[in-house]
């Protein structure tokens, strides 16, 4: 069996296989604070102030529009506030960052958990061996209500990547290069494992970059086996003995797909699709306005680190604007730490503070008609962040070269 | 459910920022939300300002792929939709489909609906009747246990009635 038959099975009680709908229980049901509040308001005029299935397993994060950018959101987020006080339910306020990195943080996240959640990119917690699921506002309604939900066992495709990075080439460019040869329906109602002697090599902010654009290809899930340096950080985080969770030698895979990365460039995507994948030398020379580092795919300390090997000592290109955004306050606090805020606000930079930031237009930094934005972001969909604006998705060494060149640059000719 | 009305025309991946644009998710209001429906997509000022109660949408690869939103399926049935057919759904669009009673059919051969066509969808066998072009096609219908949670009014009526 395949990851996700094998913890579809365990819940089930019973062996399943792809197609089948089998009926789960949930080890978490998570809200932000949007669509937080369409959740609430269809579970009360449904079950009115009932409990809910277990308030202990409920979480509400607050990432998208921190702090509150007006007064309807600032409305929505007391909406969640006062319900979370009622209920009894975990809140993450506006001063944690990105719900996904925020429960993973916090021990909530482990392998063999099923999570949902009003994120697209809950996906992300394959990274540890967790399935975890975006769903709309009824079904975490019901999630909340009933703690079990249907489910479609999906096929499994195999992603295979063996090989080493080249200088500054990272997992951004390798999963925007398996994008362009799946595309954006790659793996449409399928389930992602990525091994491999490269996969198997990574860390935990490399495994959450690949598994988040699971999501960009269609995925349901998406699945790294998790290694020992997985285990231990989720054991440290959670406080108790971590089972890990791997395929059998003999699991049914749809499909195989093999990449090799020993020569592979720096990627980028060109508006306004992720998969619209081009080597980075491809478009040098683009002029670029702004450049956004951060997000639920590039926010971890990693990440903000490839970046300050870049600006450490240099300036930003004149006239060219760089936000930086840290996934979450523990992300900050080590960046702080470690001096990177020192190069970044050096550099011209602008740091911002933790959360999902330039994502949506929910957030400051949007772009003006015919601008141009590189970010290390996951999508590009036209007006996602501004009318008229084009967005390149790159990895946070491309994105600091960029930042310094002020047009699109490869990192190995800075 | 039977449904019919006039074809509305849109592409392959149209995503949920297409369908309902990431400015209007503070809305919490129904009505309000419907008048959004397809404002991103090539053709939706003018889908919004002509569109009719019964209209269905045809559309290619991956429909309403992209972010979690809800809205989406509810703004296009708040603003009068009867069903959406598409070569493929995309997961979570499909469940928000279900889940708020938004019928959806799939079908691989739409090049041959064109719009304005009339056409008849038997939503739980997945027949459709193009009525302008005199022909029948079988698309893919969603499964007993989605029309279950259709009929009983949506995922949330259905957990209720179900132990």
């Amino acid at each position: 069996m395949t990851i996700i038959e094998k913890i579809f099975s365990r819940a089930a009680g019973k062996d399943v296989s792809p197609g089948e709908y089998i009926w789960a229980s949930l080890n978490l049901v998570v809200m932000r604070d949007f669509g937080g509040p369409n959740v609430i308001q269809e579970y009360e005029s449904k079950f009115g102030d009932r409990p809910v299935f277990d308030k202990e397993r409920i979480a509400i994060t607050f990432d998208l529009h921190v702090p509150a950018r007006n007064e309807k959101v600032a409305v929505n987020q007391k909406f969640l506030r006062d319900f979370a006080k009622r209920q009894g339910v975990m809140l993450f306020d506006i001063n944690t960052g990105v719900g996904q990195h925020i429960l993973l943080e916090s021990g909530l996240v482990k392998p063999w958990d099923i999570i949902v959640g009003t994120d697209s990119h809950m996906n992300l917690l394959g990274a540890v061996g967790a399935a975890g699921f975006g769903m709309g506002t009824t079904d975490i309604a019901g999630a909340m209500y009933k703690g079990r939900l249907y489910f479609c066992v999906p096929p499994t495709i195999h992603i295979k990547v063996s090989g080493s990075f080249k200088k500054f080439v990272s997992a951004k460019d390798l999963i925007l290069f398996i994008l362009k040869h799946l595309k954006t329906d790659g793996a449409l109602n399928r389930a992602v494992e990525l091994s491999g002697t490269t996969i198997e090599k990574m860390n935990i902010a490399e495994r959450i970059t690949m598994t988040s654009m699971i999501t960009e290809m269609s995925g349901d899930v998406g699945f790294i086996q998790p290694n020992s340096e997985v285990i231990t950080y989720i054991e440290s985080r959670n406080g108790e003995k971590i089972e890990t969770i791997k395929p059998d030698p003999n699991a049914a895979y749809e499909k195989t797909y093999e990449f090799k990365v020993d020569d592979l460039q720096p990627q980028i995507a060109c508006p306004h699709s992720p998969d619209n994948v081009k080597s980075v030398k491809e478009l040098s020379k683009t002029r670029v306005d702004q450049v956004f580092i951060g997000s639920c795919t590039n926010g971890r300390f990693e990440d903000l680190k490839i970046a300050a090997q870049f600006l450490k000592g240099r300036k930003v290109k004149q006239g060219l604007r760089l936000i930086i955004v840290p996934a979450t306050m523990e992300v900050a606090k080590e960046s702080l730490e470690k001096g990177l805020y020192d190069i970044f606000i050096n550099a011209g930079a602008v740091i911002t503070n933790p959360g999902c930031a330039l994502c949506t237009t929910g957030h400051p930094g949007i772009l003006a008609p015919d601008e141009v934005m590189v970010s290390t972001s996951n999508r590009n969909f036209i007006g996602k962040l501004g009318k008229d604006a084009e967005v390149y998705l790159a990895s946070p060494a491309t994105a600091a070269a960029t930042a310094l060149a002020g047009e699109i640059t490869d990192p190995n000719e800075v | 459910m039977i449904v019919t009305g006039k074809i509305w025309c849109f592409g392959h991946d149209i995503d949920t920022d297409q369908i309902y644009p990431g400015k209007y998710l503070p809305l919490t209001d129904k009505q309000e939300m419907s008048k959004h429906a397809m404002e991103g997509a090539a053709g939706g000022l003018e889908f919004i300002d002509r569109v009719e109660k019964g209209d269905i949408i045809v559309a290619g690869r991956n429909f309403g792929c992209g972010s979690s939103r809800e809205h989406a399926a509810v703004a296009i049935r708040g603003i009068g939709v009867s069903a959406v057919v598409a070569e493929s759904f995309a997961r979570i669009f499909h469940r928000n489909a279900v889940n708020t009673g938004l019928p959806i059919v799939v079908f691989k051969g739409i090049e041959s609906f064109k719009q304005g066509d009339m056409l008849r969808v038997e939503t739980e066998s997945g027949k459709m009747t193009n009525l302008s072009q005199d022909k029948v096609y079988q698309g893919t219908p969603v499964t007993p246990l989605e029309i279950e949670i259709m009929e009983s009014g949506g995922l949330l009526d259905y957990l209720k009635s179900t132990k």
